[in-house]
């Protein structure tokens, strides 16, 4: 094995090229992951994830059943996609979007002061609820910031052939 | 050119991607839906009146008038949902604390001197709060027989001057 120094230039390119790669499908695996995962149980139980978006408190009423039976099939499917690696252009994009849409409900309903959980006011800045809303806020705030890393690597990176990105 | 055209190619793939999996993912939901035994409606009254109608048929919400006559007869017994900060902050007025969120933990203590059939009145704060709901339908498989729901309850009490207290304890009538 030889030393770095010993590399020519345009092998420690590619060793460097490789490893950002590497750390760019591990992103698109991880947020494929996330939707994945978020999508199982509200699948198992769209009755249980419609009360969670009547709780937002945003939807009409109109929309919430509809929304609790398609969204989380969409979420499987972007996940899927992301980790496949197939139509990744598509899939990037639109998780990202969720991604931001969700986030932007939770950061208006905690400033809204609506405790998204149980769907009732938690006007006290300090009450318990308000706690884990900021964490969770922070928590989608990291999840955003992912689909951006994905999004970047799906649209602004040079196309190498371990990736399976825009061509699809 | 060749940056423009190349743009413009996932311009075109983001549109007809994110176009077909929203497809797939209308076609999927709707026909799971379909299939399972208790799929959801497409579109259902969600008002708050229509959410306290038990699989029974039985609607437990409460007026207000009622819910008053039930506090003034000291014939009903009033139980915050909210969370134990919450209700120091502010509570009806004799309004045990049962949180929903830590319901073990209290029950016992909390519920011990209530008989089973007495006249009991839940609630939390807000339209669209749950807390009350949930607890309702806890306390009625516990085997209790007359509970029912103050819909928005702290805020409706507070908007129509009733008695109201503050701290850890309930306060007196």
């Amino acid at each position: 094995m030889p030393k770095n120094s010993t590399l020519k230039p345009s092998e420690k390119k590619k060793r460097v090229w490789n490893r950002k790669t590497l750390f760019f499908v591990c992103a698109r695996v991880l947020l494929g992951g996330i939707f994945v995962i978020a999508s199982l149980d509200k699948i198992s139980n769209p009755g249980a994830f419609a009360e969670i978006i009547h709780n937002y408190q945003i939807l009409p009423d109109a929309f919430i059943n509809l929304t609790a039976i398609i969204l989380p099939w969409l979420e499987l499917l972007l996940g899927l996609f992301l980790i496949i690696g197939i139509w990744l252009p598509g899939a990037a994009i639109l998780s990202t979007i969720l991604l931001v849409v969700f986030w932007g409900f939770l950061l208006l309903n905690l400033f809204r002061g609506v405790d998204v959980y149980c769907g009732c006011f938690s006007t006290a800045s300090e009450a318990v609820s308000a706690g884990s809303m900021k964490w969770y806020a922070l928590r989608d705030g990291i999840f955003v910031l992912l689909g951006f890393i994905v999004c970047f690597y799906v649209f602004f990176r040079k196309q190498n052939p371990a990736d399976s990105a825009p061509e699809h | 050119m060749v940056k423009t055209g190349r743009h413009r190619k996932i311009g075109v793939q983001v549109v007809w991607q994110t176009g077909c999996i929203i497809l797939l993912a209308v076609i999927m939901g709707l026909l799971v839906n379909q299939i399972r035994p208790k799929g959801l409606p497409l579109v259902a009254d969600w008002s708050p009146e229509t959410r306290l109608i038990l699989e029974s048929g039985e609607n437990i919400a409460i007026s207000l008038e009622e819910a008053r006559e039930g506090f003034l007869s000291k014939r009903g017994i009033f139980l915050d949902a909210r969370s134990p900060e919450l209700y120091e902050r502010g509570h009806i007025r004799s309004a045990r604390n049962l949180p929903w969120q830590a319901v073990e933990d209290h029950f016992d203590s909390v519920m011990a001197d209530i008989p089973k059939d007495r006249l009991i009145i839940a609630y939390c704060d807000g339209e669209a709060c749950a807390l009350s709901k949930d607890l309702a339908i806890e306390l009625l498989f516990r085997g209790y027989e007359n509970v029912r729901v103050l819909i928005n309850g702290w805020s409706v009490w507070q908007e129509n001057q009733l008695p109201v207290a503050k701290g850890s304890h309930p306060g007196r009538l």
